[in-house]
C-alpha cells in the first residue's frame, strides 16, 4: 500500500512536471499549446544528444535540456503563435497551428532518430536503490519528486514576487492594458514560452532518464492528462495544476488498487468521468480564480 | 456564390488527387528485349504508430527482391517492388491496396504492417482476386476463417500469436513448474487483447491460474502501480501482452520490484533489440516465442544475416526477417508457376509452398494458408536473445 | 476515359472519405456557429458508426434504417449532455465534450458486444459514393437555408454575444441544444456511412485525433459559411493522397501547409474570397485600410 503510494506521488509529479508548463501558456495567454508535448521530447532527446555526443553527465546534460528548449519554445511562439496574435486571431486558430508544428518536428525527430525506443548510453543513468524499511525504493525516482516540488515552489516564487512575474501576471489579465502601463509585452511573453517549454523539457529530460526509453512520439500520452489536470486544479491557476496532477495520479492508482478485477477497465473512464463531473458540478476546478464564462 | 466556390476548389482538389495519383506503372509491355519487370507490392507502415516496424520490412524485402533479381529473377524476368505507405491508418491501407492493383497492377502484395488495417485492406484484395502475403500480421481471423467471409487469396507468413503464445508458456511451464500468474495486457490494442485471450486459454490448458489480470492502456505512462499490484499476488511469472512500447516499460518495473528476477512471459511485441536495449539489466526476465532465431546455424540464416549486415550497416530483426521471407517464398511460388503473372496460377502454387528453405527455418503453408514452422522460444542473455532452455 | 475510371476504381475510398469528412465537419460547423466549441463529435460518430453496424450485422436492420437510429441514439445521447453543460463557455466546453467522447471509447472498450479491442470486423461494404453525396447535398443545402432563417440568426446572435442574445428574448438554451443535438445527429449519420465503407471499425478510429481532425477541417474550412468546412474537409483529406510522391516527407509538408494556412488566413479558406473583396474595395477608396 505505502509503495503504491509511492508509486502514485511519482506518477503525480510527472503529471506536475508536464501540466504546469501547459497550464502556464494557457493562463497567460489563453492557447492550448499542442505542441507541448513536442518540447517536452525534445528534451529528452537532447539530453541524449549532449550525453552520447560529449560524454557529458545526466545532470548537466538535463540543465542543457532545460536552457535549449526554453529557447525552442521562443522560437515556437515566434513561428507558430505570435502571427495569429498580430492578426487578432481566434485562440483555436493558434491551437491549429501549434498542432500543425507538432506534427513537422516530430515527423522530423522521427526521420532523424527513427520511431523506434532509443536509450540513454549504457552507465551513465544513477542506478542508487535506497532501502527504507521493506521497500526499495529507486534513487532516481526519489530524485525526480524531490525535484519535482523544488521547480514549482521555484515558479510559484518566480511569478509571485519577481518583476518578471508581475509582468506575465498583467498581460495574463489584459494585455493591452498591460502595455498601457509600461510592460514589456514581448519579452514577457518570451519569458512564459521560455519557461513553459523549459520545465517541460527538463520534464522530458527527467523522465527520459527514469525510463531510459524515448522515442519521437513520447510527448503525446500526456496531452490527454494535461487536460484533466488543469481542468480538475483550476484553469488559470499554476498551483492547481500541481494540485491536479497529484489528485490525478493519485486517482488513478487508487482506482487501479481499489476497483475490482471485471471492473478493470474502466479505470480510464474514471479519470474522464472525474473530469466531466469537475467541469459540471464546479467549472473552475478547484483553486481556479477564472470564472467559466471566460472563453 | 460560395457554392460555385466550393465546387471549383472541390474540382481542384479532385484533379490534384488525379495528378498525384497518376500511374507511373502503365508501361505498355516490350514483345521483344528484355522481360517486362514482374511487379510486387509492398504495402507497410512508414509514418503513423506503426512506422516502427515499416523500414525494417522495407529492407527485408528489399534484400530479398535484390538477390533474387542478382541470381537472374523469374526465369529472367526481374522483380521490381512497389512500396506504398500506409500511415498506419485503415482508409489509406484500402486505398494502397487498390493503387497497387489497379494502378500499377502488382502480381501480388506483401502486408499490411498491422492487423488492423490489414482488417480493411484484406477484403479489397480477396474480392480482387489478388495474392497477399502477410508478414506481420499475428492477431487472429488473418487467415483460414476471417470475419469478412471467404479469404482464401490471403497467406501468412509471421507465426500467429494463437501458435507462438502457447509455445512459449508450455516451454516455461516445464522449466519452471509454473502454477499461479498475472496476467497483464495492453487492453485497447486489438493485437494486445487478441494476445490476453490466447494466454488464458493456454494457461488453462497448462493447468495454471491466472490469479489476477491487469489491464493497462497504451496511453499509460508508468507501470510501477501495475507491477506493484502483480506484485500483490505473488505470481510464478507475469504473462504480458503488450506493443514494444509497454512491453519495455514492464520489464523495466518488474526489473525494479523483482530483485531477485522474476520471469515475464511475452507476446510479440516484446519480440525486439529495442526492447532488449531499453529494458537493460531487465532484459533477461523475458521469455518469447519467436518465429525466428538469429543465432541459428542454418546456412539460409547465418547467409541471410550477414548479407543484411553488409548492406544496411546492422542486424536484422524479426520483422525484417519475416519481410525476406515472405519474398522469397513468393518467388518460389513465381517460379513454380506456370505464369508468375497470373494471380490464380500464383496462388496454387503457394499453397503449393513444401519445405522451403528459409532463415526461418523450413517453410510451409498450412490447408488454412498459415505458416508452418518451427517455433523458437527466446530469452535475453548478454544483451541478445538466445534460446531459452 | 479509360484513366477516369482506374482513377476512380484506386480513389473510391479517398473520395468516400472526402464526402464523409465534409459531414462531420459540417456537424462540428453547425455547433460552432451557434458558439459551441464541440470536440465531442467523434464520440457520436462513433455511437452511429456501432449503432448501425450492430443492428445491421446482428439484427438484420435495413441499411438506411440502421443510419437513422444511430442518428436518433445519437440525438438521445446529446440532449442530457447538452444540458448538462450547456452553461460552459469556450475552452471549457471543449474540454467537458473531449472528456465525453474519452468516456465513451473507453465504453466501446469494455462492452462485450462491441468487440473490444478487435472492434467489429467484416461490417458489409455497402455504402455508395452516391449515398455520402446525396447526404452531403441535402445537409448542405438545409444548412444554408437555415443559416439564412431566423434559426440561423438566432444563432449567430447567440455566437456573437450570449447574454445580449438573451436579453433580446431569444431562448438561448432551446437553440443552443438544437444545434448541439443537430451535430450530433449528423456526426452519428456520417459514421454509419463511414462504418459500411471500410470494412471494419475499432474505438481507436474514434478518439481524441479523431476529434481535433474534424474540428481542423471546420476551422481551417472557414466558419462564415456553409461551403467552408466542406472545403477543409476536402483539401485535408486529399492532401495524404496528394502528397503521396513526397513518400516519408508527407507529414512535413502537411505540418507545414497546415501552419502556412491557418496562419495566413486564421479564419479559414472561404474567408480567401472576403479579402479578395476588401482588397478591392480598398483599391476603389470603399473600405477602410484593415
Amino acid at each position: 500500500m505505502a509503495e503504491q503510494l509511492y508509486n502514485a506521488i511519482f506518477v503525480g509529479s510527472i503529471y506536475a512536471l508536464f501540466a504546469v508548463g501547459f497550464a502556464l501558456v494557457f493562463s497567460v495567454l489563453d492557447i492550448l499549446n499542442l505542441a507541448h508535448p513536442v518540447v517536452f521530447m525534445l528534451g529528452a532527446f537532447v539530453a541524449l544528444f549532449f550525453m552520447s555526443t560529449f560524454g557529458v553527465p545526466a545532470a548537466l546534460a538535463a540543465v542543457a535540456a532545460f536552457v535549449l528548449t526554453g529557447a525552442f519554445g521562443i522560437f515556437l511562439d515566434r513561428i507558430a503563435f505570435a502571427p495569429l496574435r498580430r492578426r487578432g486571431a481566434p485562440p483555436l486558430s493558434a491551437m491549429i497551428s501549434s498542432l500543425g508544428f507538432a506534427i513537422v518536428v516530430i515527423r522530423l525527430m522521427e526521420l532523424r532518430y527513427g520511431p523506434d525506443l532509443v536509450s540513454y548510453p549504457a552507465g551513465s543513468l544513477p542506478q542508487t536503490v535506497i532501502q527504507i524499511g521493506d521497500a526499495r525504493l529507486d534513487g532516481l525516482r526519489l530524485l525526480i519528486i524531490g525535484l519535482a516540488i523544488i521547480l514549482m515552489a521555484a515558479l510559484t516564487y518566480v511569478v509571485r514576487a519577481t518583476q518578471l512575474g508581475r509582468d506575465i501576471r498583467a498581460l495574463a489579465e489584459n494585455p493591452r492594458a498591460a502595455r498601457l502601463l509600461g510592460v514589456d509585452v514581448d519579452r514577457a511573453v518570451a519569458a512564459t514560452f521560455f519557461i513553459s517549454s523549459g520545465l517541460g523539457g527538463l520534464a522530458g529530460a527527467l523522465l527520459g532518464f527514469a525510463y531510459n526509453a524515448i522515442y519521437p512520439q513520447m510527448g503525446t500520452p500526456y496531452e490527454l492528462k494535461a487536460f484533466t489536470v488543469m481542468v480538475v486544479g483550476g484553469m488559470g491557476s499554476l498551483p492547481g495544476a500541481v494540485l491536479g496532477a497529484y489528485i490525478l495520479g493519485i486517482g488513478e492508482i487508487a482506482a487501479l488498487v481499489f476497483l475490482p478485477a471485471e471492473f478493470a477497465e474502466l479505470r480510464d473512464a474514471l479519470a474522464f468521468g472525474l473530469l466531466f463531473l469537475v467541469l459540471v458540478i464546479r467549472p473552475r476546478g478547484l483553486l481556479g480564480h477564472r470564472t467559466a464564462d471566460r472563453a | 456564390m460560395r457554392f460555385r466556390l466550393f465546387a471549383l476548389t472541390a474540382a481542384v482538389a479532385v484533379l490534384l488527387a488525379a495528378c498525384g495519383g497518376g500511374s507511373p506503372g502503365a508501361q505498355p509491355s516490350n514483345s521483344t528485349g528484355p522481360k517486362a519487370d514482374i511487379k510486387v507490392g509492398l504495402a507497410i507502415s512508414l509514418t503513423g504508430a506503426a512506422n516502427i516496424y515499416g523500414p525494417a520490412q522495407q529492407n527485408g524485402a528489399k534484400l530479398a527482391m535484390e538477390q533474387i533479381n542478382a541470381a537472374g529473377g523469374i526465369g529472367g524476368a526481374k522483380i521490381a517492388l512497389v512500396v506504398e505507405d500506409d500511415a498506419s491508418a485503415r482508409d489509406q491501407g484500402i486505398t494502397v491496396f487498390r493503387k497497387l492493383i489497379n494502378d500499377d497492377k502488382v502480381a501480388a502484395i506483401l502486408g499490411p504492417t498491422l492487423s488492423g488495417v490489414a482488417a480493411g485492406a484484406h477484403p479489397v484484395a480477396q474480392q480482387a482476386g489478388t495474392p497477399v502475403v502477410a508478414i506481420s500480421n499475428t492477431g487472429v481471423g488473418i487467415v483460414g476463417k476471417c470475419d469478412y467471409g471467404a479469404c482464401d487469396w490471403i497467406f501468412r507468413a509471421s507465426l500467429g500469436e494463437e501458435t507462438a503464445l502457447p509455445a512459449a508458456l508450455k516451454a516455461a511451464k516445464d522449466k519452471l513448474s509454473l502454477k499461479k500468474v498475472v496476467l497483464m495486457f495492453e487492453s485497447d490494442q486489438k493485437f494486445a487483447s487478441d494476445g490476453a485471450e490466447i494466454f488464458k486459454k493456454a494457461a488453462a490448458d497448462n493447468g495454471i491460474t491466472i490469479a489476477r489480470t491487469i489491464p493497462y492502456k497504451t496511453a499509460d505512462v508508468d507501470f510501477s502501480a501495475f507491477v506493484t499490484q502483480a506484485k500483490g499476488e505473488s505470481p510464478d511469472a507475469i504473462l504480458a501482452s503488450g506493443l514494444a512500447g509497454t512491453a519495455s516499460k514492464v520489464l523495466i518495473e518488474v526489473g525494479k520490484q523483482f530483485p531477485q528476477g522474476l520471469r515475464v512471459v511475452g507476446s510479440n511485441g516484446f519480440n525486439s533489440p529495442a526492447v532488449i536495449t531499453a529494458a537493460g539489466a531487465a532484459a533477461p526476465n523475458m521469455i518469447v516465442g519467436t518465429a525466428w532465431n538469429k543465432a541459428s546455424t542454418d546456412k539460409t540464416n547465418t547467409d541471410f544475416v550477414k548479407a543484411f549486415k553488409d548492406k544496411y550497416g546492422s542486424d536484422p530483426d524479426q520483422f525484417a526477417t519475416q519481410a525476406y521471407t515472405a519474398m522469397i517464398v513468393l518467388a518460389d511460388a513465381m517460379k513454380r508457376s506456370a505464369n508468375a503473372t497470373d494471380k490464380a496460377a500464383l496462388k496454387k502454387a503457394l499453397e503449393g509452398t513444401k519445405d522451403l528453405a528459409t532463415p526461418l527455418g523450413a517453410f510451409s503453408f498450412t490447408a488454412e494458408h498459415d505458416v508452418k514452422q518451427p517455433v523458437f522460444v527466446m530469452t535475453v542473455k548478454d544483451g541478445a536473445f538466445v534460446p531459452f532452455n | 476515359m479509360d484513366a477516369i475510371v482506374d482513377f476512380f476504381r484506386v480513389y473510391q475510398t479517398t473520395i468516400g472519405v472526402i464526402g464523409i469528412n465534409a459531414l462531420l465537419a459540417l456537424s462540428v460547423w453547425l455547433t460552432l456557429y451557434a458558439g459551441q466549441l464541440t470536440l465531442g463529435n467523434a464520440a457520436f460518430m462513433a455511437v452511429g458508426a456501432y449503432g448501425s453496424a450492430l443492428l445491421g450485422m446482428r439484427v438484420g436492420v435495413p441499411f438506411p434504417l440502421g443510419l437513422a437510429l444511430g442518428a436518433a441514439l445519437s440525438a438521445a445521447l446529446a440532449l442530457p449532455l447538452g444540458l448538462a453543460v450547456f452553461r460552459l463557455r469556450g475552452v471549457y466546453l471543449a474540454i467537458a465534450t473531449i472528456g465525453f467522447g474519452e468516456i465513451v471509447r473507453v465504453v466501446l472498450l469494455t462492452l462485450p458486444f462491441t468487440g473490444k479491442a478487435l472492434g467489429l470486423n467484416g461490417i458489409p461494404p455497402i455504402t455508395e459514393l452516391w449515398h455520402i453525396y446525396l447526404s452531403l447535398a441535402v445537409v448542405a443545402y438545409v444548412l444554408w437555408r437555415v443559416q439564412q432563417s431566423t434559426v440561423g440568426r438566432a444563432w449567430a446572435a447567440i455566437r456573437e454575444d450570449e447574454v445580449a442574445a438573451a436579453s433580446q428574448g431569444i431562448a438561448v438554451r432551446r437553440y443552443k441544444l438544437a444545434a448541439f443535438v443537430a451535430g450530433a445527429a449528423l456526426a452519428a449519420w456520417a459514421g454509419g456511412l463511414s462504418a459500411h465503407l471500410n470494412f471494419s471499425i475499432e474505438p481507436g478510429d474514434f478518439g481524441f485525433t479523431r476529434a481535433v481532425q474534424i474540428l481542423v477541417f471546420a476551422v481551417v474550412g472557414g466558419t462564415p459559411s456553409v461551403a467552408g468546412p466542406i472545403l477543409g474537409a476536402a483539401l485535408l483529406t486529399a492532401l495524404p493522397e496528394i502528397l503521396r510522391p513526397l513518400k516519408e516527407y508527407r507529414d512535413i509538408f502537411a505540418g507545414l501547409i497546415l501552419m502556412a494556412v491557418i496562419i495566413y488566413l486564421p479564419r479559414g479558406l472561404v474567408t480567401l474570397a472576403e479579402l479578395r473583396k476588401t482588397r478591392r474595395l480598398q483599391e476603389i477608396g470603399v473600405a477602410d485600410v484593415a
